[in-house]
C-alpha cells in the first residue's frame, strides 16, 4: 500500500440504502458502502453494472429514488437549495470519461474559471494556484493552449488540475482512461497515483486493474446494480469469492 | 368580437378575390397566382441551380467565376433591387412588353437559382469523398460520375432544403406588389382600398393565409427530413428495400 | 434612351443629397432593427428555457408566426393595420415623427428576433451535454454555467447563421420603401423618376447594397475567425 496517510475511521462518502430504477430496471439496488477519509476505492465490474451511475450520484449528476448519499457529513440528496447544492458540488472533485474541458477557454482559464466565479478567489491567487496545479500534472507549458490543441491524455490531466483547483477533500474519477488511446493511459494513471500518494481520498471507476492492484485500498465489485464484493485488492485478485467476480476476472485475463 | 365578425364578413365577401383575383374577368391573381409564381420560380430555378452548382464545382475557371459572381450579387443585393432591374432590362433585351407576372418569374428564377445552387453545392460536398473516387476508379468521367453517382444521392438528401426554399419563394412573391403583380398581397391591397376602414382586419387575414400555407409546407419539410434521416440509417434501408420488393411483386 | 452617364447623377447635388439621405435611412433601419432583434432573440431564448410550458408555447407560436409570414406582410400589418388600432394621440405623434421608419424598425426587428433566437437556440443545443455536467460538477449555478460556459460556446456555434441573418436583415431594410420610408431603394426610384436615368440610378444603388453586404460578410468572417476556438475547425 503506497498511501502516505492511513485511512482514518471517519467516512468521506457513505451510501445508505441507495436505490435507483430506470422503469422496472434496477440501476442501483440497496447500495450500502463507504469510502473512508484518505482511502482509495476502485469500483470495477462489467459494463452496465451501475458503477458509473453510482459515482455520479455522489455529486447528484444522477438522482436516486431512495436512500442517502452522504459526502463529508452532508446528505447530497437531501432537499437542498440550489446554492447549497452548488457549494457542495464545488467541494467534490469530478473527472469525466470524456474530459469535458471548456473548449472556448485556454487551459489556464479552464483551471482558473471556477475558483474565481464559484469560490470567489481573487484573480492573482487563482492564477498562481492554477499554474502550480498545471505544473503538478506536467502541463505548465501548455497553459496558453486551447483544449482542442492537446492530446486526450493531456486534456484529461488538465481536467484533473481543473477539479483540484476547487481544493476538494475528495476526487471522483468516472472511467478517466476509457476514452484514451492506449499510449496515453499511463500519463493519466501516473497523475492519479501521485494524488493517491499525497493522501487524497479517491473513488475511481476504472477498468485499469493494474492501477487497482497498486493503488487501491479496497476494491468494490459491482454487477447488475449491486455491490457484490468488497475486498482488499490483493485478496480480490487472488481469491475472488463471488462467482461473478471470478468470471469477470477470468474474462479480463482472456482479453 | 366586433373585429372577429368583421374578419368573417371580409372573408365571406372577398374569398374569390383572395383565391383567384379577378379571374376570369381579369388576370389570375390571389393565392392561385402566388402559388403558380412560386412553383414556376422554383421549378425553373432548380435545373438552373444544378448547372450553376456543377459550374462552381467544375475544374474550369471560366465556368466558376461568373456563377460565383452571380451568387454574391444574389446574396448581397435585395431581391427588390433585382426585381427592379428585371422590370427595366427585360423589355429592352427582348424588345417587347413584359407583364408584371413574367417579370416576377424571371426575377425569382435568377434569385432562387443562385441561392439553390449553394444548397446543391453543399449537398454535393457533403457526400463522402470516396463516392467520387470510387466512380472515377470505375472509369466514369467527371460528368459521368456526377450524373450517375453524386447527383442522385445529393439531390435526394436535398428534398427538405428545396421545400424550405419553396416556402421562401412563396414569401418572396409578395414583393411583386411593388410592380403591381396581381397576387395575394395585391388582392389584399385592393380589398383594403375598397373598405378603407378595416386595415387591421384585412392585413391580419392576409398574414393568416400566408401562415397556413407556409407553416403546412414547413411541417412537410420537417417530416421529410426525419424520413430521409431514417431511411439513410441502416434500419430504414431494409424497410425501403422490403417496400420496393413488395411493390415489385405487385406489379 | 440616353447614353450611359454615371456622373449625371453623381454630380447633381440634389440627387447626391437624396442618395446620402437614403443610405442614412437604410443604415438607421438596419441598425435599429438589428438591435431590437438581437435583444428579442436573447429574451425569447431565455423565455423558452423557463420551466413553464406556456412560456415555451408562446415562444414557439411567436417564432412560427414570424418565420412563416412574409416580411413585407408583417411590415404592412404593422404600418396599415396595427397603427390604426393605436390611440389617436399616438397615431398623430407617429405621423409627425417618421412613423413609417418606426414601424419598419419594429416590424423588421420583431421578425428577425425570431430568427436570431432560433439561431442561438440551435447553437446552444449543439453544445455537448458534458459541458453542462462539468459546469455543474464544479459548482457553477444555472446562471453561472449559462453565462461563462454554455452561452459563449452557443454564440460561437451560432455565428455563421447569425451573420447570414444579419445580411438578410440588411437586405430586407429595402422593404421599408413599400410603406414610404425614404431609404436607399426609395431614393433611387425617386432619382430615376426625376432623371430618367434608370440604369445609372439602379447601378448606384446596387453597388452600394452589394458593397455594404460584402462588408458585413467580411466583418462576420473576421469575427467568426477571431472567436473560433483554437484547434477546432
Amino acid at each position: 500500500m503506497s498511501n502516505a496517510a492511513a485511512p482514518s475511521a471517519a467516512p468521506m462518502i457513505r451510501f445508505e440504502g441507495v436505490n435507483k430504477f430506470y422503469g422496472d430496471l434496477a440501476a442501483l439496488l440497496d447500495i450500502n458502502a463507504e469510502v473512508k477519509k484518505g482511502e482509495v476505492v476502485v469500483v470495477c465490474g462489467p459494463s452496465g453494472s451501475g458503477k458509473s451511475t453510482l459515482i455520479r450520484t455522489v455529486n447528484r449528476l444522477e438522482e436516486i429514488h431512495s436512500g442517502a448519499v452522504v459526502f463529508d457529513g452532508q446528505n447530497v440528496h437531501a432537499k437542498l437549495g440550489g446554492s447549497a447544492l452548488n457549494k457542495l458540488r464545488s467541494r467534490i472533485g469530478f473527472v469525466f470519461q470524456s474530459f469535458n474541458l471548456f473548449p472556448h477557454l485556454s487551459v489556464l482559464d479552464n483551471v482558473m474559471l471556477s475558483p474565481i466565479k464559484v469560490s470567489g478567489v481573487g484573480k492573482t491567487d487563482a492564477r498562481t494556484r492554477a499554474m502550480e496545479l498545471l505544473e503538478r500534472v506536467g502541463l505548465a507549458n501548455k497553459a496558453q493552449s486551447f483544449p482542442a490543441q492537446l492530446s486526450g491524455g493531456q486534456q484529461q490531466r488538465v481536467a484533473i488540475a481543473r477539479a483540484l483547483a476547487m481544493e476538494p477533500p475528495a476526487m471522483l474519477f468516472d472511467e478517466p482512461t476509457s476514452a484514451l488511446d492506449p499510449e496515453m493511459v499511463g500519463e493519466v494513471l501516473a497523475v492519479m497515483r501521485a494524488l493517491a500518494r499525497d493522501g487524497m481520498t479517491m473513488m475511481c471507476v476504472t477498468h485499469e486493474m493494474s492501477f487497482a492492484r497498486e493503488v487501491a485500498d479496497r476494491v468494490w465489485f459491482m454487477d447488475a446494480g449491486r455491490i457484490l464484493e468488497v475486498a482488499a485488492p490483493g485478496d480480490f485478485f487472488r481469491t475472488p469469492t463471488h462467482p461473478r467476480a471470478q468470471r469477470f476476472l477470468t474474462d479480463l485475463h482472456a482479453r | 368580437m366586433a373585429m372577429l365578425s368583421n374578419i368573417v364578413s371580409i372573408v365571406e365577401n372577398n374569398w374569390l378575390l383572395l383565391l383567384v383575383g379577378q379571374y376570369p374577368n381579369g388576370p389570375l391573381g390571389g393565392i392561385a397566382a402566388t402559388l403558380i409564381l412560386s412553383v414556376l420560380g422554383i421549378a425553373l430555378a432548380f435545373p438552373l441551380s444544378v448547372l450553376f452548382a456543377l459550374a462552381t464545382l467544375s475544374p474550369w475557371r471560366v465556368l466558376r467565376w461568373p456563377v460565383m459572381g452571380l451568387v454574391y450579387v444574389a446574396r448581397g443585393v435585395p431581391l427588390l433591387m433585382i426585381i427592379l432591374w428585371v422590370y427595366f432590362l427585360l423589355p429592352i433585351l427582348i424588345g417587347a412588353n413584359v407583364s408584371g407576372f413574367s417579370t416576377m418569374v424571371v426575377a425569382l428564377v435568377i434569385y432562387e437559382a443562385a441561392f439553390l445552387s449553394e444548397v446543391v453545392r453543399a449537398g454535393i460536398q457533403a457526400l463522402p469523398r470516396g463516392q467520387m473516387d470510387a466512380a472515377r476508379a470505375l472509369g466514369h468521367s467527371h460528368l459521368g460520375a456526377m450524373r450517375y453517382v453524386i447527383l442522385p444521392q445529393a439531390l435526394f438528401n436535398m428534398i427538405p432544403s428545396i421545400i424550405s426554399q419553396f416556402v421562401s419563394t412563396i414569401k418572396e412573391t409578395t414583393l411583386g406588389y411593388v410592380i403591381n403583380v396581381p397576387e395575394l398581397t395585391f388582392a389584399a391591397g385592393q380589398i383594403n382600398n375598397r373598405l378603407l376602414t378595416q386595415p387591421f382586419e384585412v392585413y391580419f387575414i392576409l398574414a393568416i393565409i400566408y401562415f397556413v400555407v407556409c407553416w403546412t409546407l414547413t411541417r412537410l419539410a420537417t417530416a421529410l427530413e426525419s424520413w430521409i434521416a431514417w431511411r439513410r440509417s441502416g434500419a430504414g434501408n431494409t424497410a425501403v428495400l422490403a417496400a420496393t420488393h413488395a411493390v415489385a411483386a405487385e406489379s | 434612351m440616353k447614353g450611359f452617364d454615371l456622373l449625371a447623377i453623381l454630380t447633381n447635388p440634389s440627387f447626391v443629397q437624396m442618395l446620402v439621405h437614403g443610405v442614412k435611412m437604410t443604415l438607421i433601419i438596419f441598425a435599429g432593427s438589428w438591435l431590437l432583434a438581437m435583444t428579442l432573440g436573447v429574451l425569447l431564448l431565455a423565455l423558452r428555457m423557463l420551466p413553464a410550458k406556456p412560456a415555451e408555447w408562446f415562444v414557439e407560436i411567436y417564432v412560427s408566426y414570424h418565420r412563416n409570414v412574409p416580411t413585407l406582410v408583417q411590415i404592412m400589418l404593422w404600418y396599415f393595420g396595427i397603427s390604426s388600432l393605436l390611440p389617436n394621440g399616438l397615431q398623430e405623434f407617429l405621423a409627425d415623427h417618421n412613423g413609417e421608419a418606426v414601424f419598419a424598425i419594429v416590424a423588421l426587428g420583431l421578425c428577425q428576433g425570431a430568427y436570431f433566437s432560433e439561431d442561438l437556440r440551435s447553437g446552444l443545443r449543439s453544445v455537448p451535454k458534458g459541458q453542462w455536467e462539468a459546469a455543474r460538477a464544479l459548482g457553477h449555478s444555472y446562471m453561472g454555467a449559462m453565462a461563462y460556459i454554455l452561452m459563449p460556446q452557443a454564440v460561437r456555434n451560432a455565428m455563421p447563421a447569425l451573420i447570414n441573418h444579419t445580411v438578410s436583415l440588411f437586405k430586407n431594410s429595402s422593404l421599408a420603401m413599400a410603406i414610404g420610408v425614404a431609404e436607399l431603394t426609395h431614393a433611387v426610384k425617386e432619382i430615376e423618376n426625376q432623371s430618367f436615368r434608370v440604369f445609372e440610378s439602379y447601378l448606384v444603388a446596387t453597388v452600394l447594397y452589394l458593397a455594404f453586404s460584402l462588408f458585413l460578410m467580411w466583418l462576420g468572417e473576421r469575427l467568426e475567425r477571431r472567436s473560433r476556438m483554437a484547434g477546432t475547425v
